[in-house]
């Protein structure tokens, strides 16, 4: 598989309410094109930092991240806003719709920022896109009139219209019943599996790690462990506690 | 798409947007109504000197300044060497006189009918006569309708009771006019006017006419009446170009005051929007545009409302007081409303700088 994310010696520093934050201390890690991954770990273990730099949302203190063999860690604002348009999606927990204009408008704000709203292909594939999510008709409500679950596929849909190379996604269900977090989690599987992205969820719930390809398990800012989901999960019953394959 | 979201975010914060653009709105009903009002009268003031009808106003000061007229007098006697001047086809002399009471400040003219008649052309009287006596007066139709006088009604002028003795036109020097003999004794000036008002045989004889009275009274002023028109048409009165920067200075410091206050806060808002829109990949520019486009929206709409505010206000304080005229040019219109949207820009430039320059990261977590 050619890998299309890489990161060596990562680390990641802020000062939060006068201390100093070691959120990441040096992540080392390969996801490659195409793959599902699961970012795992508890509260508190760097997995949202991770994402930020991975997103290009924040430079990385020290350490390199390579997105298709480009170190976007050294990218200035300006190229990295630049790669966050044509390269990432993100999904948040909080949805982050905006709540003033509707579903469509959501979506399509994306699409003006991308430059590609008056793209004839860019509409085929949002059509598809919203089939899939099963959201065509909810697309003149605004954020405060959908479900949870209706908005994180509005969300979704946003993140993927633009056909980003990686959509990113921090607790995707973190606010969802059970019953709307298999929906969702089926729909990035399917966008997956359809469109071919590269999709990182970044969670601490392990019943998501049955849909991806493979666990990456962090704590204390580091990656302790990783392996396939079809045979890790199944050979070792509980990837949390026991980590498939050491990080060398 | 940019349009949308402005619409969306100004319809969300209706009285956000409803006071930015009464802000706005009051930016530009200040300037255009304070320099319509200096410019209106002004210009009508100039109307009503060229209404006289006049070439020529000779006074007892050189160099007097067309609305800061000196109320020096002279002999009337001098009035009677002037028609001999060639080239003079009638001269009048005027008391003029200071009127400050009925809440009103305005000059009273006090004239001779015969002579007053030959410079002028004569009144068209709407109601009533010329005054025959000393007591009585005549005045304009404007000052008849804000003061509701009528002819055979009593006013005081100059600390004197008058009867109205006839309503005229307005637009021929003043709105008061009284009896000369009457206005001398009430100022002191027995057999003395503060100024002449000379008619030429024709337009084109004033120059010579002109040069001649300076030749032969230099002690006096001798002043054509295009001068006095033009001077006051050309904002040449002392002090009114700093009088209207003040105006115009405070006017726009509160637009870009309540802008500033208005989009600052708004960003404080609309902080985990902006983090949306740059997690999105939305540059820092389009972040700025958004903002400042947003800011002129609702800066235009102020404009607007702003004008019709100004046309509305000036109707209303010409109808209550008949006498006020604020001339609303089309010159003042285009400056009024450059002046609002370049505060609006002022006003917002900086909350949106700061908005743009905001970690996505902390704007997305911000509560």
């Amino acid at each position: 598989m050619q890998i299309l994310l890489e990161t060596i010696d990562l680390t990641k520093t802020y000062r939060s309410a006068g201390l100093e934050v070691r959120a990441l201390r040096g992540v080392n890690l390969r996801i490659g094109s195409g793959e599902m991954v699961a970012i795992m770990g508890p509260s508190g273990c760097g997995k949202s930092s991770l994402m930020h730099v991975l997103g290009a949302m924040t430079q990385p203190t020290s350490g390199r991240v390579l997105v298709g063999g480009k170190d976007i860690g050294r990218m200035d604002d300006r190229a990295r806003t630049e790669f966050r348009c044509n390269k990432i999606g993100f999904v948040f927990q909080k949805y982050n719709l905006l709540p003033m204009l509707s579903s469509r408008a959501n979506i399509a704000i994306a699409r003006y920022i991308h430059g590609s709203h008056n793209d004839p292909e860019g509409n085929r594939r949002l059509s598809e896109i919203l089939r899939l999510l099963q959201i065509e008709d909810k697309m003149d409500r605004r954020p405060a009139e959908l479900s949870g679950g209706e908005q994180q596929r509005v969300a979704i849909a946003r993140a993927v219209v633009r056909n980003p190379a990686i959509v990113l996604a921090d607790e995707p269900t973190g606010n969802l019943d059970s019953e709307n977090s298999k929906i969702v989690l089926d729909m990035f599987r399917k966008l997956n599996r359809k469109f071919g992205q590269t999709v990182v969820l970044v969670t601490h719930n392990p019943e998501l790690t049955a849909y991806t390809d493979r666990v990456i398990e962090m704590r204390d800012g580091r990656v302790v462990g990783e392996g396939s989901v079809d045979v890790g999960w199944e050979q070792e019953g509980n990837l949390m506690s026991e980590p498939v394959t050491e990080e060398s | 798409m940019v349009k949308e979201i402005i619409f969306a975010n100004m319809a969300k914060r209706p009285v956000r947007t409803s006071v930015s653009i009464l802000a706005v709105a009051i930016e530009v009903t200040l300037i255009l109504i304070v320099v319509g009002l200096t410019m209106g009268i002004l210009t009508e003031n100039a109307e009503r000197m060229r209404g006289v009808g006049a070439d020529i106003m000779f006074n007892a000061s050189p160099g007097t300044v067309a609305l800061s007229f000196n109320t020096s007098v002279m002999p009337v006697a001098i009035g009677d060497l002037l028609r001999d001047v060639e080239g003079v086809t009638a001269v009048t002399p005027v008391i003029m006189q200071l009127n400050s009471q009925d809440g009103g400040i305005g000059w009273v003219f006090g004239i001779e009918p015969e002579t007053w008649d030959l410079v002028t052309g004569g009144f068209t009287f709407q109601e009533g006569r010329f005054f025959e006596g000393p007591d009585e007066s005549v005045i304009d139709d404007l000052y008849a309708a804000s003061k509701e006088l009528a002819v055979g009604d009593e006013h005081s002028v100059l600390n004197h009771q008058f009867r109205v003795s006839g309503i005229v036109d307005h637009g021929k020097g003043a709105r008061l006019f009284i009896d000369l003999e009457a206005a001398q004794d009430m100022t002191g000036s027995e057999d003395k006017a503060t100024l002449f008002y000379v008619l030429c045989d024709g337009p084109e004889e004033t120059e010579s006419v002109v040069a001649a009275l300076i030749e032969t009274y230099p002690e006096y002023g001798t002043v054509p009446m295009a001068d006095i028109v033009s001077m006051v048409t050309n904002r040449s009165i002392p002090m009114l170009d700093a009088f209207l920067a003040v105006v115009v200075g405070v006017s726009v410091s509160i637009g870009v005051l309540v802008i500033f206050l208005s989009m600052y806060t708004t960003i404080t808002e609309r902080t985990r929007e902006i983090g949306i829109l740059r997690s999105l990949g939305a540059r820092k520019g389009f972040v700025v545009r958004l903002i400042l486009q947003e800011t002129l929206t609702f800066c235009v709409v102020g404009v607007i409302v702003g004008i019709g505010l100004s046309f509305a206000i000036a109707v209303a304080v010409t109808s209550a007081v008949p006498t006020l005229n604020i001339l609303i040019t089309g010159e003042w219109i285009v400056r009024a409303s450059v002046l609002a949207l370049v505060s609006g820009i002022l006003g917002a430039l900086y909350p949106s700088l700061r908005a743009a320059g905001q970690d996505p990261v902390e704007a997305l977590a911000y509560e």
